[in-house]
């Protein structure tokens, strides 16, 4: 009993110690495609409620044809299909279809946090003078912020958990490391336990990063503020 | 004149809000606008600064003309501040910073001096120690005084005032009153949509009884108030005093 736990503590440790080197690259990934998505995303959510109607429909059309295609197909669109063209590495695409694939998402979180703002902050601001983009900045989008911030950071951890797909075309991340670990040795109950617990690991640390910085965001007396 | 409005119609569907309505307002003139709600006072307001599209007439405010295509939409909302029923103040924002926000942005003056001007504003409108709360820690007579502030801090020639009482407990109403009273007694050109009839009384050169989109009737209070000529007006008068 005691050698099979103390070979079990071994095995386990020897994943563990295989696996982590892999880490960084699932947080790099992870980082680049987000960042990315963010930066896209508040474009194509501000072209979305853009005045000028093509603006807003190229919009749309952007956000439903990425939302309607799988994310490993786009990561297959990208890597083969673009990359041949492109001459794209295998971190390149996979972050540029990730981050794309969010950005859509993203985009319909800040269009729909631009949106919750009353209409007369929006008159308030132009009546001072504002032109239609200072109003944004200055004035909607910092109110947004607190609206957009919790379903934007459960992206952010739904994007590194999205991540692992990268593994397939041979990006050697956590996943990819887990499954080279697994064919070199033949343990997949804990091969795959511990991946998997690792993943949990970084996910629960994002969502209490996530409560700390709803605390941070949140202004004095605001949250009793009437419409 | 420092406002000239010319047969101005503006359209919701079928129903003209405003039905060929033409005023005209001094400068340093205060005009209350009174009638039933609905009769198009706070639409023919923002007609002035463009915050509503008007179907036809014209407008034109200190020699801008209000054009559908808003060419010099920015310049006219540099002469003409307007307050709002529902204060409007920005919730993330600092007293202090909702007043000196705009004029940074768009009168493009330093921090020094915009904080200075908002706190000159703050005292006239006796907020000086309430620089730094959040609107939501302040009543609501706070608040609209507040509001107040900000809109002159950018140096309008012209103030709409849209129902600023309406949205007030009836304690309040007399201190945001008072702040518009002394700014008329100071030469300010107003435009005050209202309810409060002792106001219009007190205050007015001039008050323009609306009722569905047209002006009934218009002239010194003692008149439209105290002896109105029109049976509308008779009818909404009796209502309300």
């Amino acid at each position: 009993m005691i050698e099979w736990i103390s070979k079990q503590v071994i095995l386990y440790w020897d994943i563990l110690r295989y696996l982590l080197p892999a880490v960084p690259w699932t947080i790099l990934i992870t980082i680049c495609s987000f960042a990315l998505a963010l930066i896209l995303g508040m474009i194509i959510g501000i072209m979305r409620i853009s005045r000028i109607s093509w603006v807003a429909r190229l919009a749309g059309m952007y956000i439903n044809v990425i939302r309607g295609v799988p994310l490993l197909v786009q990561i297959f669109f990208i890597y083969f299909g673009l990359g041949g063209i492109l001459n794209l590495d295998r971190f390149t695409a996979g972050v540029l279809a990730v981050g794309i694939c969010y950005s859509a998402y993203l985009a319909e979180i800040f269009r729909s946090g631009i949106e919750a703002i009353s209409v007369g902050q929006h008159e308030a601001a132009q009546s001072l003078g504002m032109t239609r983009f200072q109003t944004l900045r200055y004035v909607i989008i910092p109110q947004s912020m607190r609206i957009v911030l919790p379903p934007t950071a459960n992206e952010f951890i739904a994007s590194l958990k999205d991540s692992s797909l990268v593994s397939i075309i041979g990006m050697r991340e956590l996943t990819r490391a887990g499954r080279e670990y697994y064919s070199q040795y033949f343990v997949d109950f804990q091969t795959w336990f511990i991946v998997g617990l690792i993943y949990l690991a970084m996910t629960l640390t994002l969502s209490k990063v996530v409560k700390y910085l709803e605390k941070v965001y949140s202004v004095k007396g605001f949250g009793s503020q009437k419409a | 004149m420092i406002i000239e409005i010319k047969n101005l119609v503006c359209r919701f569907g079928d129903v003209a809000a405003v039905d060929d309505v033409s005023l005209m307002v001094d400068k340093g003139e205060v005009v209350v606008i009174i009638g039933p709600s609905g009769s198009g006072k706070s639409t023919l307001l923002r007609c002035l600064n463009a915050l509503q599209d008007f179907d036809s007439g014209e407008i034109v405010v200190d020699d801008i003309l209000v054009e559908k295509n808003h060419r010099h939409i920015h310049d006219l909302r540099l002469e003409v501040g307007m307050v709002f029923q529902q204060f409007n103040l920005f919730p993330h924002l600092s007293v202090i910073n909702n007043i000196v926000l705009a004029q940074k942005v768009v009168r493009k003056r330093s921090k020094e001096e915009a904080v200075a001007k908002g706190k000159k504003l703050l005292g006239m409108v006796g907020l000086t120690e309430k620089a730094e709360a959040f609107p939501a820690q302040l009543s609501g007579g706070q608040q609209q005084r507040v509001a107040i502030a900000r809109a002159l801090a950018m140096d309008p020639k012209i103030m709409l005032f849209d129902e600023v009482t309406s949205a007030l407990d009836p304690e309040m109403i007399g201190e945001v009153l008072e702040v518009m009273k002394r700014l008329a007694a100071g030469g300010m050109t107003m435009l005050v949509v209202t309810h409060e009839i002792g106001f219009a009384r007190e205050v007015a050169d001039r008050v323009v009884f609306m009722d569905n989109g047209r002006v009934i009737e218009t002239g010194p209070p003692s008149v439209v108030i105290d002896n109105p000529r029109e049976k509308r007006t008779q009818e909404f008068l009796s209502k309300v005093l």
